[in-house]
């Protein structure tokens, strides 16, 4: 049995709080153990927490455009401290300015991360695949 | 470090901005800060916001003013540029990057090389302390209109150096509005003194000569804030600026939706702060307000977009805020075209236009609702200036670790975060959980009887889930989040 730990939080140098306590609430609800690291969270930050709790997931949140920078080489600091397999999401406003999502959501997918949302996606919808992704895993 | 209320003494700003200017290398270039005065002087008047705004309070208008700011130099006056010439924006911005704000110039640095070698900008924001004082000057002398700088940076005592030699003639924010919505772990002890540092410095060029207005950041977390914290926060800041020598002011107010609310804010927000401001001492300041159209989350539709908008721009006119901050059809997208943006500036413009002659007849809900807004407000300064013994810092500081004052949905740790907002069945903002605010029987009742009508108008018990029904009703196309 698999843990059902996840580590949320928001990237960079972002301090958008609101979707955070949010998602915090909702997966929780939806039975996750959420283990949230707040806003201004460094990938060292995100990858701590996940070695530290066991974490079978982690979600990162970008609202202020910054994403692209924040976000590029995530998954190597995953691979080098031991969790190269863990499940990487990724969502928000994750570039400056009005973009086709499809090329917006390739740069994520090419970076490593499993899945990539738009702007305005409801929590229900990263909960499902989140379920999905991880019932497949077993 | 115990921070008080008290003006500095010039030579404790000067001997600390030695150390503030060591902290970029472009912080060298504003060293003698007499050039900054001189430049300041020869700027003309149309270019003055204080002036500009004090002539606006006197003829009863709302100027318009968008947010926009982008990597380089060029494109970024070129942005402002056509937000004045096809926008039609009275007042300008230079919104400053998100790594500016929390002073990580090295990644600034980082985000203008790679929008230089890729074509578009990678930063959120203009990263004016990169840019250094002859750039951020020639976008000074680039415009027509007064430009502010407007970010959310718990310590901007650099950014101000630079901004304020360099000709910009506002500059927002304050302690405890640009941290606690702004910052995860930094005290208010901190950001307070930062802050009494930038008022300082702002007070020197006006002992010398130079209006350079301030003003602290309204809408807070921009998330169901009630009037009465935002006005709270926006009156202290207020009273540690004047303290300070800062002589013009604009208190903000970020749309709640519910338009008796709204105007009644507005209002408030002005009789209270000069109220505040005297009984403190601080007599012949220029008080003028600011209305931020709806800060929350909006409808991905354009057309939506602009209903939002338009209906922010409305209540903005009816009160008769002296400015509006404008948004854009993009907002739910993230950072806005030029184009989008000069479209929000547009709309807004034709409905101010059309609304200055009008004004919201006083009525039984509108003076019930100044009259809660007052007591409220009331109710959470005194006790602030009670918690601080007389001193309004301590005050702050105080209140926000026992929970007078509490911001929703605030990220700093150095916030109570026990409050929990949410609409009546008319859409006003009120408290479904006043955590430890100090409100007295009648406030508290006032509220609960609100909230009640609308959970039995829905047949539902009020809940955290209430609230954020309400935090998407608006980007769904609602203003009170029904179940369906």
């Amino acid at each position: 049995m698999s843990s059902n730990t996840i580590v949320i939080g928001v990237i960079g140098a972002d301090v958008h709080a609101v979707g955070n306590k949010i998602l915090d609430y909702a997966f929780t609800q939806a039975g996750f153990k959420v283990v949230n690291i707040g806003v201004l969270a460094s990938q060292e930050e995100f990858v701590k927490a996940a070695v530290e709790t066991g974490a079978v997931a982690i979600l990162v949140s970008s609202l202020y455009g910054h994403g692209e920078i924040d976000c590029r080489g995530l998954r190597d600091k995953c691979e080098e401290a031991g969790i190269g397999d863990i499940l990487l999401y990724v969502g928000g406003n994750l570039v400056v300015g009005k973009k086709e999502w499809e090329p917006v959501k390739k740069t994520f997918l090419n970076m490593g991360f499993d899945r990539a949302y738009p702007p305005g996606t409801a929590p229900e919808t990263s909960i499902e695949d989140l379920k999905n992704d991880l019932s497949q895993g077993e | 470090m115990e921070v008080v209320n008290k003006k500095w003494p010039i030579e404790k700003l000067f001997a600390q901005r030695e150390e503030i200017l060591k902290t970029w290398e472009t912080g060298n270039e504003v060293a003698d800060i007499k050039k900054g005065i001189e430049y300041q002087k020869s700027i003309p008047k149309a270019k003055n916001f204080a002036k500009k705004l004090k002539e606006a309070k006197e003829n009863k208008v709302t100027l318009v003013q968008p947010r926009a700011g982008v990597a380089l130099v060029n494109e970024h006056i070129a942005l402002l540029q056509f937000l004045q010439d096809e926008g039609g924006a009275d007042l300008l911005p230079s919104t400053i990057d998100s790594y500016t704000r929390q002073n990580r110039y090295a990644e600034a640095q980082k985000g203008i090389e790679e929008s230089v070698s890729s074509g578009r900008s990678l930063l959120n924001g203009f990263p004016a302390v990169n840019h250094g004082l002859e750039n951020c000057r020639k976008v000074v002398e680039s415009l027509k209109s007064p430009v502010q700088v407007r970010h959310g940076t718990p310590d901007a005592r650099l950014l101000a150096e630079i901004a304020l030699a360099a000709g910009f003639t506002d500059y927002e924010g304050g302690g405890i509005s640009y941290n606690i919505p702004y910052a995860k772990d930094v005290s208010l002890e901190k950001t307070i003194y930062y802050w009494q540092y930038v008022d300082r410095l702002v007070g020197y060029y006006q002992e010398n000569g130079v209006e350079i207005n301030r003003e602290p950041f309204g809408p807070l977390t921009g998330t169901l804030v009630p009037p009465s914290i935002s006005h709270s926060v926006a009156i202290l800041e207020a009273i540690l600026a004047a303290e300070q020598g800062v002589m013009n002011l604009t208190l903000g107010y970020g749309q709640c939706g519910n338009l008796i609310q709204d105007v009644a804010a507005i209002q408030t927000l002005e009789e209270l702060a000069e109220e505040y401001l005297v009984n403190n001492g601080h007599e012949n300041r220029q008080l003028t307000t600011v209305f931020h159209q709806w800060m929350g989350g909006f409808p991905q539709d354009e057309a939506k977009a602009f209903g939002v908008i338009s209906w922010g721009a409305s209540a903005a006119a009816l009160a008769k805020a002296t400015k509006v901050i404008v948004k854009t059809p993009h907002e739910a997208m993230g950072i806005p075209t030029k184009e989008a943006n000069a479209q929000g500036l547009r709309t807004t413009k034709q409905i101010i236009n059309m609304l200055k002659d009008q004004t919201l007849p006083e009525s039984k809900q509108l003076l019930l609702e100044k009259e809660m807004i007052k007591k409220e407000t009331r109710a959470i300064l005194d006790a602030t200036y009670k918690i601080g013994e007389g001193d309004w810092a301590k005050g702050a500081i105080r209140a926000f670790e026992s929970g007078i004052i509490d911001i929703p949905f605030a990220p700093s740790r150095f916030n109570a975060g026990r409050i929990l907002p949410a609409r009546d069945n008319d859409g006003a903002i009120r408290l479904l959980d006043s955590g430890d605010l100090p409100l007295t029987k009648e406030i508290q009742d006032f509220h609960n009887e609100k909230i009640a009508i609308r959970g039995k108008a829905e047949d539902r018990d009020p809940s955290f889930q209430m609230v954020i029904d309400d935090i998407y009703a608006i980007g769904k196309g609602f203003l009170v989040g029904r179940p369906s």
